[in-house]
């Protein structure tokens, strides 16, 4: 059993709050990604859970254990760093069996369990080389080795993937998790990266400025997020800003800026009411009737095009489209835009305007 | 101003000025620095003659050899001991009063090596009555050979804790934070991780403070001058010093004097290759790692102990021996004393300095940049070893090298002053190239492709682009290679016997009959300010580098 908790726990650097009071509880064998921009903290989170940055107020709990004042090579936990950080003098088998050595563990059971978790990477092969003979995929699973040959039941994973090509961050993604789930870890992995944090996760944290800004499932923060952040920094979204209308039979009625009209299934603001609509680009398509917009770019995604249309409301909009009817779309041409009211999500609208709302720090 | 440039530009006129200026630096760099090589050859007949049949003189002279080469090798080892917590400190750890100790631990390195010879040795030996050392003084060591170890450490430390330290900056701390998250305590990782990694810095350190122990003349002259008995003990170059002084009056001593000064150029050299490959090329086995003991010594009283200790034999050893010549002069009795002398050999000293500087940076850093950016030659890869000769050997052989070679030609004149001029070029011209050539490799070369592509010819995408990125490192080699000939004695000494140069003089003040204890404090200070005000410019400005 390895849970992690976390109460209140900040960082202070004289004036600047890094962290500031967080309060989380990680389940013994959940995988939990820790989302957020550049700079929110995320990093020093997770260092204060390893022990490698004293934290300035609150306690970390492993195991139930205060690890107040419990130095980080007695924490018993796997850590895998961004910038890889493979002993360069030392064999990749060195590198692996460093952990049972600082336990001073029989050579033979050193040689053992680093085999094993070189197997488990699939780079027993590779075992005499030095770091620097590997590709950086290589390195970051010899380094993920390494951390799981320390035998603890908790991996921190400190933007692992990020130094890597986009390829190869794919691939090692889905092998994160696979041996994670394996073992039965509790993991907890920063990264800044949110379609990452969306295939991996059983949980995200998303966290702005040094606090969380909202926890659930990737799937709750892509389809139901409860801040504008969420809807904004998970995956992408248009937000539109008007009031509402009226409501009838369980839909509520916004009107835009200059008089367009979108339907939402979502009732729980009154009439009149100032809001924000957040509807992703995959659920805005062209209608007979609607919000009046011209097309001003079309770009090929690959296996859709993405459209950009500036509405009569002064708002843009993305919205995708599988086929490209160029009788239909085209640069300048004018459009009906439609949203499918099921997938909007409303918010009321903040006082210090959208974009206060959705900006990064 | 146009067709200057595109005459400089010619392929045919860079060619030729990069052929000038590396036979410059082989004509009269390198090979008037081991030019005495050759006399071995010449001259081995008044080689056996003088001093192969001569046993108190071949007794002598190896005796004094031997005591160099141990002197260095305890004066490396001690500096290694404490000079690495130290350097760890200064590097890994974030406490009040840092600022300070760094600005204390250069501090020595502003004295000139005469004057902290003389100010080591009233602190730490025992002194004759004449001196009347101040009552605080240790007055306790009364061994030459230990005064002359205690005298090196001294200046030979702020070395070994900068090498260490600028290695260690680069040392990426994750490594030991991972050694850490795997259960290795902070003792395990830096012993298995850390210093294992740390060989190339190690080898710069014990390079530097090996070479400048086995060369240091002036200091050395003036600690035994200063001590009560120091009876008939000699290093190499303080052998040469003297020699070189007597050599007119006593022709028979020009054998023995080359003979010291092979010995010292060849077995430094030699010493020199065989410590790099050993400390690069054994490969140490990073043993067993004991998690008790080393937790028990990673926390609590161990890492304080270590600490304060570390401090302690800065102040003690390092800082207040550096110093203690000014309580000297406010203790003792004043005498009455002529400036007029000093004064002259402060000009001059001044005055040969600055020359120096000026050839240094004119011909050195077009040698440094040839030598960056053509890496992948073989001759830039020849030449980038030389350069390191004439920082190794001793500074009294290169400079009685030096003078045979040039006095034994025709061609130019050998003024006294020349001879001086040439002789501290010699071994300061590396000083410049190599922190030109350093800072030059850290310059990304597309900065100046980017400027030859916007049509600049090589000299202006050089002035205009490279120049102000290197311009601080040449200002830094430039002030080194000045404070280095000012307070050089050992070279001076053994290129012109009668050299007035201020170190020379303070040397003389205390060697003469009836020493002048009083006055040689004095000037001791005035140049110890003199240099002081360098290095303040020396750190303001590679301060300045770094931000």
């Amino acid at each position: 059993m390895v849970e992690v908790r976390l109460v209140g726990l900040g960082k202070r650097y004289g004036p600047v709050t890094a962290v500031d009071k967080v309060d989380l509880t990680v389940a013994d064998g959940e995988y939990v990604t820790i989302l957020g921009p550049s700079g929110c903290g995320k990093t020093t989170l997770i260092r204060m859970i390893a022990g490698i940055i004293e934290p300035s107020e609150g306690k970390v709990y492993i195991d139930g254990n205060d690890m107040t004042g419990v130095p980080v090579e007695d924490r018993d936990i796997g850590y895998v760093f961004q910038n890889i950080a493979l002993f360069p003098h030392l064999t990749v088998q060195d590198n692996v069996s460093y952990g049972p050595r600082a336990k001073d563990l029989p050579p033979e059971d050193q040689s053992r369990i680093s085999r094993r978790f070189l197997e488990m990477v699939k780079l027993l092969d590779k075992m005499g080389m030095l770091p620097d003979e590997l590709c950086g995929g290589e390195q970051q699973k010899v380094s993920l080795a390494r951390a799981l040959s320390s035998g603890s039941k908790l991996l921190l994973l400190d933007e692992p993937l990020s130094a890597l090509d986009s390829r190869v961050r794919v691939d090692l993604r889905y092998e994160l998790r696979r041996l994670a789930k394996e073992l039965g870890l509790t993991t907890i992995h920063v990264t800044h990266d949110q379609e990452e944090a969306q295939s991996v996760s059983d949980r995200i944290v998303l966290m702005r400025a040094g606090t969380v800004v909202e926890t659930g499932t990737p799937e709750e923060l892509y389809t139901r997020p409860k801040k504008i952040f969420t809807a904004n920094f998970i995956g992408e979204t248009n937000l539109l800003e008007g009031w509402v209308l009226e409501i009838k039979d369980g839909i509520s009625v916004i009107e835009l800026r200059n008089g367009g009209r979108v339907k939402v299934n979502q009732t729980d603001h009154p009439v009149g009411d100032a809001v924000v609509i957040s509807v992703r680009p995959e659920f805005v398509f062209p209608a007979d009737e609607g919000m009046r917009a011209k097309v001003t770019a079309i770009t090929y995604m690959g296996t859709y095009w993405r459209i950009t249309a500036n509405t009569e409301d002064e708002e843009e909009v993305d919205f995708d489209s599988a086929t490209l009817d160029e009788n239909l779309l085209t640069i300048e041409k004018e459009v009906y835009l439609a949203v499918n009211p099921k997938a909007a999500v409303l918010y009321p609208r903040p006082e210090d305007g959208v974009q206060e709302a959705i900006k990064l720090e | 101003m146009d067709s200057l440039i595109t005459v400089i530009s010619r392929k045919r006129f860079r060619t030729g000025w990069t052929a000038f200026i590396i036979l410059f630096f082989l004509f009269f760099v390198i090979l008037p620095t081991v030019y005495i090589l050759s006399y071995a050859l010449t001259d081995w007949g008044s080689i056996e003659k003088f001093v192969l049949n001569d046993p108190a003189m071949l007794d002598l002279i190896i005796d004094s050899i031997i005591a160099s080469f141990e002197i260095a090798g305890i004066v490396t080892v001690i500096d290694i001991l404490v000079g690495l917590p130290m350097a760890w400190m200064m590097v890994r750890k974030e406490f009040r009063g840092k600022a300070l100790l760094d600005t204390l631990i250069d501090m020595p390195l502003a004295v000139p090596t005469a004057a902290l010879g003389f100010s080591s040795a009233i602190f730490f030996a025992v002194t004759p009555e004449s001196l009347a050392a101040p009552s605080f003084a240790l007055n306790a060591v009364s061994s030459p050979f230990l005064l002359i170890v205690l005298l090196h450490v001294v200046f030979s430390y702020p070395y070994m804790v900068r090498s260490l330290s600028a290695i260690l900056v680069q040392i990426d701390q994750t490594y030991e934070t991972a050694g850490r998250t795997l259960g290795a305590s902070a003792l395990s990782a830096a012993r298995t991780i850390t210093l294992p990694l740390f060989r190339a810095g190690l080898v710069t350190g014990i390079i530097l403070c090996f070479a400048r122990s086995l060369s240091e003349t002036g200091g050395t002259m003036i600690a035994l001058a200063t001590m009560a008995n120091p009876g008939s003990f000699a290093t190499g170059p303080t052998l040469i010093g003297d020699w070189k002084d007597n050599l007119e009056i006593n022709p028979d001593l020009a054998a023995p004097l080359a003979f010291v000064s092979i010995l010292l150029i060849l077995l430094s050299l030699v010493l020199l290759v065989v410590i790099k490959l050993v400390i690069m090329k054994v490969h140490l086995p990073m043993g067993r790692i004991w998690p008790r003991p080393e937790r028990l010594f990673s926390r609590g009283w161990f890492p304080k102990t270590k600490d304060g200790l570390a401090v302690f034999f800065l102040v003690v050893f390092v800082l207040i021996p550096s110093f203690f010549i000014f309580t000297y002069v406010v203790s003792v009795e004043p005498s009455s004393f002529d400036w007029g002398p000093f004064a002259e050999s402060l000009m001059f000293s001044f005055l040969v300095a600055g020359v120096v500087t000026v050839i240094d940076i004119a011909l050195g850093v077009p040698l440094a940049l040839y030598i960056a950016k053509n890496r992948t030659g073989k001759l830039p890869e020849v030449l980038d070893v030389l350069v390191n000769v004439p920082l190794i050997v001793p500074t009294a052989a290169l400079g009685y090298s030096l003078g045979v070679f040039w006095t034994g030609q025709n061609l130019i004149p050998t003024y006294d002053v020349l001879l001086i001029i040439l002789a501290h070029v010699a071994f300061t011209y590396p000083l410049v190239v190599r922190n030109v050539a350093g800072a030059v490799e850290e310059v990304d070369p597309a900065y100046e492709e980017t400027a030859r592509t916007l049509g600049a010819k090589p000299v202006q995408a050089f002035r205009r682009v490279l120049y102000p990125m290197i311009k601080s490192s040449i200002l830094a080699g430039a002030i080194m290679a000045f404070t280095r000939s000012l307070g050089e004695t050992g070279a001076t000494q053994a290129v012109v016997a009668s050299a007035q140069t201020a170190p020379v003089y303070i040397v003389k003040l205390i060697k003469q009959t009836v020493p002048d204890y009083y006055t040689a404090g004095l000037a001791c200070i005035v140049l110890i300010m003199v240099s002081f005000a360098f290095m303040l410019a020396l750190r303001y400005i590679t301060n300045r580098r770094s931000r």
